[in-house]
């Protein structure tokens, strides 16, 4: 069976909206219904964070969601319940992210036959570098045909981005910064350069952001990258504003962007 | 050049649990130390800066009114409150500081819990001429007030950490992100034996100056090895730094002290080899964390900031796996009498971490025989902890003093 991440990114001339969403923020129906209404309006990735106490890369805006979804008890089993449904109302692929302590309490394996069960086509552990080992975990999701997608950021080595990149699949989550999750003061050259640099060395699709909050800017990336990755401002925006927010930003992206219409 | 590869881990625990991004900083930290750890020039350096800035070596005390009073075993108390800055975090901070200076950065960071790391940063920044900012839990920030005051005096920006449990596992979180947006030119002054390869190895080397200290002097006095070695236990790095040199030496025993806190309940002690310490991945390392079932990290309680921390030194998991270092803990309550023991005995106030130490040493020392000798690590001093300490053990004066305090119009 063909990863539906693959089946997305076979299609190469439009750039896709990646969205993210913190299970359990300000409770499981909530973000189930976000990240629906998200796939309605033009998501075309959405990653659901399993809520994790410490998380590292994450800026304040993730982090504060991370303590929400903690304080109201929301539990991983339940998070991949509430993809699970995910699943069973939208098409669209569905990544599990979250931080290498959750998936190393439950063992690597059962982790990937959670997210298999649960219909996720892709994993994003942004802690567990390629050289680092998780027991059991990158073999059980590639035997489940899950992707494990690799984090690309300026800076790296070209030995490491060399390695990453004869061992990623799915496509490569490039951050355009290197900084924490959040929203930032618009896209810096030193990551349109490392984007270049990438795009030169690899067939693979690549999905950036960190930092993107504007339409614009979804623009300004647009023809460079499959796939621009929408986080913190989405947070933002359905906290101050609520979910009509959200999906208005979504369209104007999408607008802008020049995706896929898509027939949900 | 010719160096061996380290291994980023110690048996099981250790590694490099960091995103992309960090790789690089961390790396080329690990190049630089390696290149500079045994470089003479840096070691003279450093060695200077021991000895005229730090105080070093720090004396090694036979506490005779002490070993009168426990009855048993001669008991040595290893003076490390007695350096600049009044705790163990100077040797450290010392070496790093240097090796931030070589590697051309212009800012050091740190997180702290008691604030001694996050003060004797702020003293090496001041020296150095470098930027500092230190991050502190805001509970450690109350708790420990002078230190706070203090760093600010010596020119640190402290910048209370309001997330979470708001004590020294955030801080190090704060600090952590902190560094991943501005890497150019800011070296994570790091305090413990933890947190993502080089920094266990490299900490431990710093503080390694403790043990060997020791055993020169241990040789001086008693003309053989000590039987026994007893530190307190936060992240690992004055316990560490006491026992390295002696690992070899199967006949010395040593003895870490956790912080039992108020009690075993989760959330109360921050006793890490207890039923909710369990292998974990968390601030870049692998090692033993205080968690829940699904790997959420717990809060942790202790009277002591700097014993008041989720995880351990990965080199001591695995030092406790392999049998090389016992592990025990002590109560706040306890500590509080270790604190007043060594006050009593032989006029020594002591940090309340060492206090710990101090509590468990007293007692271990009934099984062991008179011609037998115990080092205690006395990491800190405990002029710190007045606030703590003074309305634990003198409540009445202490409120009064602060309210009259308060309503005194003049300063002096
Ligand atoms: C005086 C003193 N002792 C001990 C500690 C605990 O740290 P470690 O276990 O790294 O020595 C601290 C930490 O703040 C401290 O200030």
């Amino acid at each position: 069976m063909t990863n539906p991440i693959d089946t997305l990114f076979n299609e190469r001339n439009a750039t896709r909206l990646m969205t993210h969403v913190v299970a359990g923020d300000p409770d499981l129906e909530s973000s189930l219904d976000l990240a629906e209404r998200m796939a309605r309006s033009g998501a075309d990735l959405i990653e659901i964070q399993i809520p994790f106490s410490d998380p590292l890369a994450d800026g304040p805006t993730i982090m504060a969601s991370n303590q929400k979804a903690l304080d109201n008890g929301t539990r991983p089993e339940d998070c991949f319940k509430m993809i699970r449904r995910l699943r069973e109302r939208v098409s669209v692929p569905l990544l599990v992210m979250t931080y290498a302590n959750i998936p190393y309490r439950r063992g690597g394996k059962r982790f990937a036959g959670e997210c298999a069960a649960a219909g996720a086509s892709g994993v994003i552990i942004p802690d567990l570098p390629w050289d680092e080992p998780l027991p059991g975990l990158r073999d059980a999701l590639r035997n489940r045909g899950i992707h494990f997608i690799h984090l690309v950021s300026p800076g790296m080595s070209d030995d490491r981005l060399k390695t990453v990149l004869g061992l990623a699949s799915g496509f490569l989550y490039l951050t355009l910064r290197v900084g924490t999750t959040g929203a930032a003061s618009g896209i810096e050259p030193r990551g349109l350069e490392f984007l270049r640099k990438v795009k030169s060395l690899t067939r693979l699709p690549v999905a950036a952001g960190f930092g993107v909050s504007a339409p614009d800017q979804v623009k300004r990336l647009k023809g460079r990258v499959e796939a621009v990755i929408i986080g913190s401002h989405l947070i933002n925006l359905r906290r101050g504003q609520g979910v009509e927010a959200v999906e208005s930003f979504l369209h104007l992206c999408k607008s802008s962007g020049n995706g896929r219409p898509r027939p949900e | 050049m010719n160096r061996r590869k380290h291994s980023r881990y110690f048996g099981p625990y250790g590694g490099r649990f960091v995103p992309e991004m960090l790789i690089p900083a961390l790396s080329k930290l690990e190049e630089a130390f390696f290149h500079f750890r045994d470089d003479p020039g840096f070691k003279n350096e450093l060695d200077r800066l021991l000895r005229t800035y730090a105080g070093r070596p720090t004396p090694l005390y036979f506490a005779e009114n002490l070993t009168h009073e426990s009855g048993w075993c001669r008991i040595y108390l290893k003076m490390e409150g007695l350096t600049h800055t009044g705790a163990h975090k100077i040797n450290n901070v010392l070496g790093q500081a240097l090796l931030a200076k070589k590697m051309g950065k212009t800012r050091l960071i740190a997180e702290t819990g008691a604030g001694q790391h996050g003060l004797a940063t702020a003293a090496a920044a001041a020296r150095f001429g470098l930027e500092c900012k230190v991050f502190m839990g805001e509970v450690d920030m109350d708790r420990q007030y002078p230190n706070v005051f203090f760093m600010r005096r010596m020119g640190a920006e402290v910048i209370p950490v309001r997330e979470g449990t708001r004590t020294l596992k955030d801080a190090v979180n704060a600090a952590l992100k902190y560094w991943i947006e501005h890497l150019e030119e800011t070296h994570y002054l790091l305090g413990s034996a933890l947190g993502p390869f080089p920094y266990p190895l490299m900490v431990r080397h710093f503080q390694s100056v403790i043990g060997r200290e020791v055993k020169r002097q241990m040789r001086k006095l008693e003309r053989r090895p000590p039987d026994v070695l007893v530190a307190c236990v936060g992240g690992g790095s004055n316990s560490l730094g006491l026992f390295h040199p002696f690992l070899r030496q199967k006949s010395v025993r040593c003895v870490g002290v956790e912080a039992g806190g108020r009690g075993m309940k989760p959330g109360e002690h921050a006793v890490r080899f207890s039923p909710d310490g369990r292998p974990g991945i968390l601030q870049g390392y692998k090692s033993t964390f205080l968690q829940d079932e699904y790997g959420q990290v717990l809060p942790t309680h202790s009277i002591s900031a700097g014993l008041d921390y989720a995880g351990i030194s990965p080199e001591l998991a695995h030092l406790r796996e392999r049998g090389r270092v016992e592990f025990v803990s002590v109560d706040d309550r306890q500590a509080l009498e270790g604190l007043s023991l060594l006050c009593r005995t032989e006029g020594i106030l002591p940090a309340l971490e060492s206090a710990h130490a101090v509590a468990y040493g007293a007692r271990l020392a009934r099984t062991f025989s008179r011609d037998q000798a115990m080092v205690i690590n006395i990491s800190g001093r405990g002029d710190k902890d007045l606030f703590i300490t003074a309305r634990a053990l003198d409540g009445e004066n202490w409120l009064e003093f602060l309210s009259r305090e308060l309503s005194r119009d003049q300063s002096y």
